[in-house]
């Protein structure tokens, strides 16, 4: 059954209420936002406040500013009645049972039967929330839990009921899964679910280990981060950022409904947590908690002593070293074997949470893979628990953490279940699926339709299925570049993939760029420039230090030229060219895209033009575009010729090097097109691409022609640019080599210092935004920007 | 003296109340603005022959879009005057609504005219952009460095200012807070009340829910810019805006307003003829250039100017209209020229009752002749800088 969410209401403008609407609206569906009303003064006076503190609210949960529009005020005194024409109603109130039931029997008699009624409880048994429906809503209501933020974190768990109809549940994960950009793991009513209940866990047992092996709680957070593949603010920090009563409350809830989990003794916060809590530390939005900041020192808090100390992640050289190890079976048992407190530590984290993911899987989980995605989707985790212990060996692994159940140095003395240790087995991941200890079979992944938009989904480690550098048919490769096909898609079209580190474009990528492009002249109806995230992250700076430092103008402006020939390629190209692209999109990534002749964008882009940074100014085409299209708007908006209104803040965004922070934003900024498709989930951007080009090609692609009669700003446009760098050079807020960049940048866009309104042709402004770049690479403040970023990685400031 | 044929009396002089931009008047035209106030200055001399009027002179310092097309001569139009009235549009940027007092005052005392209105309107909700609509900055500004001051933004010209003149974040803050305090004291006591005439007019909206284009109805009667809830520490929290390690901020800064002024000018002859009561006389006005990036300071040069062609001392003037442009350039005239902060802006200044460019001059002229009426004092003079580095002063005395 076809389901369409038209409308959408959330009851409830918590923080999570709130954002989670926010995410409706970013996706154009339009939502009613409810809660009490106000006691004073406007009765939508809640809501209205958590709608103004969306916009403040970092990472900002809005894609763009005008989305706000798409979300209306409601409360539950006035306008029930709005219930009655949403698809979709998402309940996100407080975590208390008889508030929630208070409220269905409220709004039951406004939900049309259809209507898909779904809670974000992220404690409660659904179950026990369905009783409280009338029989007729109990079809469609299930539990649909989102992860904080819910724009970012890309989980959420669904969990049926035992009356959920099962197509109303494929039909919510479809629409989550494509609509929403969500990853969907079907969760078991079972308390907390499943990444909770497993990150949670994973919190206690790295807490209980830090007090076993007297580790700071620094030195505890600089080995659960990313030196393990889990998010910079590791563990403890974590704490600070979801809040530590937040914190203790969930580990309560693990208290009081867990009583017979065999690791149950650990349930509890520690007394230092409590102590915290009960001095207001509560973390992040009381500026203290378990760290806290003074002045620009970030302190820790030692429980030991009852205060805070300075905070200090160094390691011991030894768990360094290991960390450092890419093969997992080696690092588990360096870890395992050495007789550093530190590396014993790591270990010993990892064990238990082994232990009781082995152990708890048959209760919480419909089978292993569900268990990693939740904690790769909703923890940010690289890798969940399951793949990463069949990583590192699952027979060794297993031996190991028996041995210590065995020997009493794991948290519990529960044993491994059967199947763990089964004779032949060597993983939960496989061929024929992912184990489900409940089943005792290896589960296959979802048949859903929606899925079949991801061509090269997500794979966890040894799970079967290609890799995109092994997928489909190669059709020409060389180091920079990989141009192949997937015949059982769309043969005629072809997908140009870059090999470069990060994505740079250096000249191998140009060289394989331009001969795939020729190749697809010839033998294909057109061309998609994919691979996974980030898009590209600018030209090889390298490339280009190395020919500055060789003091070759001559190779510099070659490289230029180059680079400006192949964006020239992406556009006149005779077949249509498709950017495909999720992530950054910067500088050179960002012109390579501007010049297809459509882009599909992932939400989650961020294209900018960001040469500025090291000095230089967008010189593959991009001053160039921008130039163009401000004389198009200028044409469209019956001003032809005034094309200075719309340069001035393209002329900031890139003086500034201001990246967009989702597609919306490049296409405000100009570096996409209002026409250009948006994808939520960025797993479908291939199949769409694919399907974007092979429509161009067949409705009869017409190439462009190069511009001619471009109206310029010239001179006068420049002049009108510079002043503002002279007042922000007076004004103390740029150097002079900021201006003398920025106003580079300016000559660029205004078609070179020649009179308001000249008429010019794209070649032009590539000539002139070549000999700008050039100019510029020949001073010293350049040169230097761009080593410091190549040593430290970060911009310097000259 | 100068030398002149006759001299020049105001027998009428309103205003609009002044708009915070987009605030009450977002709906209103600025000629709409100004056919009001036109209406209502020769509603203040019943029984004098519109028909007598010589010339209309407009003060505006950015004439385009709904205040382009001449706005002097269509708000003469739009209010009924006779057809034979005509109108001018002037601009000297800040000091355009004083330059048509002086100008409509010049005609009377050459003889070339006896009945004159001098006025000035300006809507910033209208024109956001303080250059225009089409800023085109000519490129031979940047190419000799003594020019360069002409493409400094205001806030920076008060930057310098603040620096030279050493005027500190504090002193600018603690001036701001002042000009507040009084102007809502002003406005609580009545003291605006002879000088403004109440504006009632219709905005045409549209009510999605019935699909019908609904009239409100408003009256505007007081000041929109003045604030009772300032004070030096709610202001210094402020960011500076021009400078990065600067001390001028939005709070510290004239407001952007909405708002327009008329004052009727007569010769004697016509005072007696039509029997009119003069409320002051125009004296004298000079104006003055000075650097550009400090054009603040404009007032120290133009004041004594305006002074001598009075002929009286800075010691006999009783009231001093001193436009706030900023905290910092308003307090560094005060300092050069040493002026008595008692009768510096009794009223308040443009930092709390706001600044419609062009408008001002017009709109603190009616506030000098009826203060002086109300208080008794005898000379009164207004001043401001202006952009590009300029000063202008005209004095009048109460009659």
């Amino acid at each position: 059954m076809k389901w369409v969410v038209k409308k959408a209401a959330v009851l409830g403008a918590g923080v999570m209420g709130a954002q989670i609407a926010a995410h409706l609206a970013n996706a154009r569906v339009p939502v009613v936002l409810f809660d009490l009303p106000a006691k004073e003064g406007d009765k939508n006076g809640v809501v209205k406040k958590a709608l103004d503190g969306l916009k403040r609210l970092q990472p900002a949960p809005l894609v763009s500013r005008d989305t706000l529009q798409y979300i209306d005020a409601a409360n539950y005194e006035e306008h029930l009645e709005l219930l009655s024409g949403c698809d979709l109603i998402i309940e996100a109130i407080a975590e208390r049972m008889d508030w929630k039931n208070d409220l269905y029997a409220r709004i039951a008699p406004f939900v049309t039967p259809g209507t898909v009624l779904a809670s974000n409880t992220s404690g409660l048994s659904i179950n026990g929330l369905a009783e409280a429906l009338p029989a007729a809503l109990r079809p469609n209501f299930c539990g649909i839990h989102f992860f904080n933020p819910p724009r970012y974190m890309p989980l959420v768990e669904i969990i049926a009921t035992r009356d959920s109809a099962p197509a109303m549940l494929d039909g919510l994960e479809t629409w989550l899964t494509s609509r929403l950009g969500k990853g969907v793991v079907r969760a078991l009513d079972t308390p907390n679910f499943v990444a909770n209940r497993i990150g949670v866990f994973s919190i206690l047992a790295v807490m209980h280990h830090t007090a076993a092996f007297g580790l700071g709680f620094d030195t505890a957070d600089a080995l659960t981060g990313p030196k393990i593949g889990r998010p910079k603010s590791a563990t403890f920090r974590t704490g600070d950022v979801v809040g530590l009563d937040t914190l203790a409350h969930v580990v309560n809830t693990m208290r009081d409904t867990l009583p017979s989990d065999p690791w149950h003794a650990f349930f509890k916060a520690p007394a230092w947590l409590d102590g915290l809590i009960a001095r207001g530390a509560l973390g992040q939005k009381t500026k203290a908690g378990i760290y806290r900041k003074q002045g620009k020192a970030i302190e820790v808090f030692d429980p030991a002593a009852g205060d805070y100390r300075a905070s200090d992640d160094s390691l011991s050289a030894e768990v360094a070293a290991i960390l450092k190890l890419v093969d997992p079976a080696a690092r588990l048992k360096a870890l395992r074997e050495s007789g550093d407190a530190q590396a014993q530590f790591v270990w010993a984290i990892f064990r238990d949470l082994f232990h009781y993911c082995a152990v708890q899987l048959e209760n919480v989980a419909d089978n292993a893979r569900d268990v990693d995605f939740a904690l790769r989707w909703g923890f940010g985790w690289a890798q969940g628990p399951f793949e990463l212990w069949q990583a590192a060996g699952w027979a060794d692994t297993a031996e190991a953490i028996a041995t210590d159940i065995e020997a009493g140095r794991a948290m519990s003395r529960a044993p491994l279940p059967a199947w763990v240790t089964a004779p032949g087995r060597s993983g939960v991941h496989g061929a024929a699926g992912s184990w489900s200890a409940r089943r005792e079979a290896d589960v296959p992944r979802s048949t859903l339709p929606v899925y079949a938009r991801q061509l090269l989904p997500e794979r966890l480690l040894g799970e079967a299925g290609a890799r995109p550098e092994e997928s489909g048919e190669t059709l020409f490769e060389n180091a920079g570049v990989r141009l192949w096909r997937l015949p059982a898609v769309d043969g005629g079209i072809g997908i140009v993939s870059f090999k470069s580190k990060m994505h740079a474009i250096g000249d191998e990528v140009v060289d394989g760029l331009l001969e795939a492009l020729s190749r697809a002249e010839r033998e294909l109806d057109g061309l998609v420039i994919w691979h996974e995230a980030p898009f590209a992250v600018g030209a090889n700076l390298k490339q280009i230090h190395d020919a500055c430092v060789a003091g070759d103008v001559e190779r510099l402006e070659r490289t230029v030229s180059r680079f400006q020939q192949t964006a020239m390629a992406i556009k006149f190209s005779a077949v249509p060219v498709v950017a495909a692209v999720e992530g950054m999109a910067l500088g050179g990534g960002c012109e390579f895209a501007m010049h297809a002749r459509k882009r599909v964008l992932a939400l989650e882009s961020q294209l900018g033009l960001v040469e500025v940074g090291v000095g230089l100014i967008p010189s593959g085409g991009g001053c160039k575009e921008l130039a163009l299209r401000a004389a198009r708007w200028a044409a469209q908006s019956g001003t032809a010729g005034e094309v200075l209104g719309n340069l001035t803040p393209t002329f900031m965004a890139v003086a500034t090097g201001k990246t967009g922070k989702s597609a919306h934003e490049a296409i405000g900024m100009g570096y996409a097109s209002a026409d250009d498709t948006i994808l939520f989930h960025p797993r479908e951007l291939l199949w769409v691409a694919l399907k974007e080009a092979r429509l161009l090609a067949d409705a009869g692609y017409v190439p462009p022609v190069p511009a001619r009669g471009v109206p310029v700003a010239g001179r006068a446009g420049i002049a009108s640019m510079e002043m503002t760098l002279v007042n922000m050079r007076e004004g103390g807020m740029i150097s002079a080599h900021d201006y003398r960049v920025s106003r580079a940048v300016a000559v660029a866009l205004c078609g070179g210092e020649v009179e308001y309104g000249s008429l010019v042709d794209e070649a032009w402004l590539l000539t002139v935004e070549r000999r700008e770049f050039i100019e510029l690479l020949k001073t010293p403040e350049t040169r230097a920007r761009i080593q410091h970023m190549l040593e430290t990685g970060k911009p310097l400031r000259n | 003296m100068q030398r002149q044929i006759q001299d020049a009396y105001i027998v009428a002089a309103t205003r609009t109340p002044v708009a915070r931009r987009k605030g009450m008047f977002r709906n209103v035209r600025p000629d709409d603005l100004l056919a009001h106030v036109l209406k209502s200055v020769m509603a203040q001399a019943p029984g004098l022959d519109p028909a007598l009027i010589g010339d209309v002179i407009v003060g505006c310092a950015m004439p385009e879009a709904e205040q382009g097309m001449n706005v002097a001569r269509i708000g003469v139009l739009l209010v009924g005057l006779p057809n034979t009235v005509p109108g001018i549009t002037i601009n000297r940027f800040c000091s355009s609504g004083l330059q048509a007092v002086a100008d409509a005052a010049s005609q009377i005392q050459l003889g070339n005219a006896d009945v004159m209105i001098a006025a000035g309107t300006e809507s910033m909700t209208v024109m956001t952009n303080m250059m225009g609509n089409k800023v085109v900055v000519n490129p031979a500004v940047f190419a000799a460095d003594e020019q360069r001051g002409i493409a400094f933004g205001m806030g920076l010209t008060a930057e310098k200012v603040a620096q030279q003149w050493q005027i500190g974040r504090e002193a600018q803050d603690a001036f701001a807070v002042e000009s507040h305090r009084k102007a809502c004291a002003a406005i609580a006591a009545g003291h605006f009340k002879a000088e403004i005439s109440p504006f009632a007019f219709s905005e045409h909206l549209p009510d999605l829910k019935s699909g019908e284009v609904r009239l409100r109805q408003r009256l505007a009667e007081h000041d929109e810019g003045a604030r009772t809830d300032v004070s030096v520490d709610s202001l210094g929290r402020l960011k500076p805006v021009f400078h990065a390690r600067g001390t001028v901020t939005a709070g510290n800064a004239s407001q952007m307003s909405d708002g327009a002024a008329a004052v009727l000018l007569v010769s004697g002859k016509i005072l007696r003829q039509f029997n009119l009561t003069p409320l002051a006389r125009f004296c004298s006005y000079a104006v003055a250039g000075v650097p550009p990036e400090i054009m603040g300071i404009g007032p120290v040069a133009a004041i004594p100017k305006a002074l001598a062609q009075a002929g009286i001392s800075l010691q006999q003037l009783d009231w001093i209209e001193l436009n706030e442009a900023f905290a910092a350039q308003a307090l560094a005239v005060m300092h050069d020229l040493e002026l008595d902060p008692a009768r510096v802006n009794p009223l308040g200044g443009a930092i709390a009752l706001g600044h419609p460019l062009g408008a001002t001059g017009a709109i603190r002229t009616a506030t000098l002749v009826h203060g002086l009426q109300r208080t008794g004092g005898r000379y009164g003079m207004i001043s401001m800088c202006i952009g590009t580095g300029m000063g202008a002063a005209g004095v009048f005395e109460r009659l």
